[in-house]
């Protein structure tokens, strides 16, 4: 299918965020908004979730790459997120590394299997 | 026949569930991959960081403007799978970026050599003509003049133009990193797929096993009673 593809957006940290951009996925011009956001020490939560969210809703977003320490902080958010596309990934932090129960996806996919569901 | 057919629906969800412990096995391998790319990418960036100076790797040395280099292609299929196809830019873009610089090349020496000269009043005049007409002439010649801040740059040169090897190391990991974020966001949701797939055919099953257990327990109770009013 011809076309632009999409896009990959990122929320993490300075390094993370570094590292992805120097791989090519940045996009910052004056019509549309970064597909990156930097957290930092005093940013908010509600600037997390309102660019998670904001990520959610455009349409030229395909993976959305997140930490998993600020995952934890909106994962309300991550959680009501059922939809295929974006695709959401938490990745390690440099002080936190991945933790596979926290991960959504995981957690969905393991789906508390009980002895019942095997008899 | 009802036996067989639990028989088959026993397999069938046997093989589901394989399957799915496959692709989940898959996608943790997948992740634990990823995860040691990245830790290698920090590495490479902490180690030029060392060299070049804690302010000169960071978020302060990120573009006024950037293209991304790197488009994910999506392709739902039948089966509700999602395909995710992580594509990195050719360089015929760049090519066009190194064509059209030639014509701020052709601007550049005159202004010069124009502004080499003694600096009077009617240089001056002559300086804003010649900037009027580089003005005029901005539309074509911006996308070649981005060329200091062209959005299709390798994102290296943010940092320099002689950056140490760790940071193009940095670079190389976090590549690898993104294409293997593509598949395993397709893995995510063939696992998922299947999980609910799983369930839901578990639940029919637990239907169907539940009649036909009766339903031989019903015979079984009429066997006996036969058997007892025989005797």
């Amino acid at each position: 299918m011809a076309g632009r593809g999409k896009l990959i957006a990122v929320i993490g940290d300075e390094d993370t965020v570094t590292g992805f951009l120097l791989g090519g996925i940045g996009e910052l011009n004056k019509n549309r908004k970064p597909n990156f956001l930097v957290v930092e020490k005093d940013t908010s939560i509600t600037e997390i979730e309102e660019t998670f969210k904001s990520f959610l809703a455009r349409n030229d977003i395909a993976i959305i790459l997140i930490n998993q320490f600020i995952a934890e902080m909106i994962r309300h958010a991550i959680d009501a997120h059922m939809q295929s596309i974006p695709a959401v990934l938490e990745i390690p932090s440099k002080e936190h590394p991945y933790d596979a129960s926290k991960d959504s996806i995981l957690r969905r996919a393991k789906g508390m299997f009980s002895a019942e569901d095997f008899r | 026949m009802g036996v067989l057919r639990e028989e088959d629906s026993c397999l069938l969800l046997d093989e589901k569930l394989l399957y799915f412990m496959d692709q989940l096995e898959l996608l943790e391998g997948k992740r634990k991959t990823l995860n040691s790319l990245i830790e290698q990418g920090w590495f490479s960036i902490s180690k030029a960081r060392y060299s070049m100076g804690n302010k000169q790797v960071s978020a302060l040395q990120f573009a006024n403007e950037m293209e991304p280099l790197v488009s994910v292609h999506v392709r739902t299929l039948e089966n509700d799978e999602v395909e995710f196809c992580a594509v990195r830019s050719s360089r015929k873009c760049n090519d066009k970026f190194v064509k059209e610089p030639t014509s701020i090349e052709d601007i550049g020496p005159q202004e010069e050599g124009i502004r080499r000269r003694r600096n009077t009043k009617s240089d001056v005049a002559e300086k804003k003509t010649s900037e009027d007409i580089s003005s005029e002439k901005a539309p074509e010649v911006n996308p070649g003049r981005k060329r200091d801040h062209n959005p299709q740059q390798d994102p290296l040169k943010w940092f320099g133009i002689l950056v140490p090897q760790s940071l193009k190391q940095a670079q190389s990991s976090f590549k690898q990193v993104i294409e293997l974020s593509a598949e395993i966001a397709a893995l995510q949701i063939v696992v998922l797929n299947a999980r609910q797939e799983l369930k839901h055919d578990l639940r029919n099953n637990d239907g169907s096993t539940g009649l036909n257990t009766s339903a031989r327990l019903n015979e079984k109770e009429a066997d006996v009673l036969s058997a007892n009013e025989s005797l």
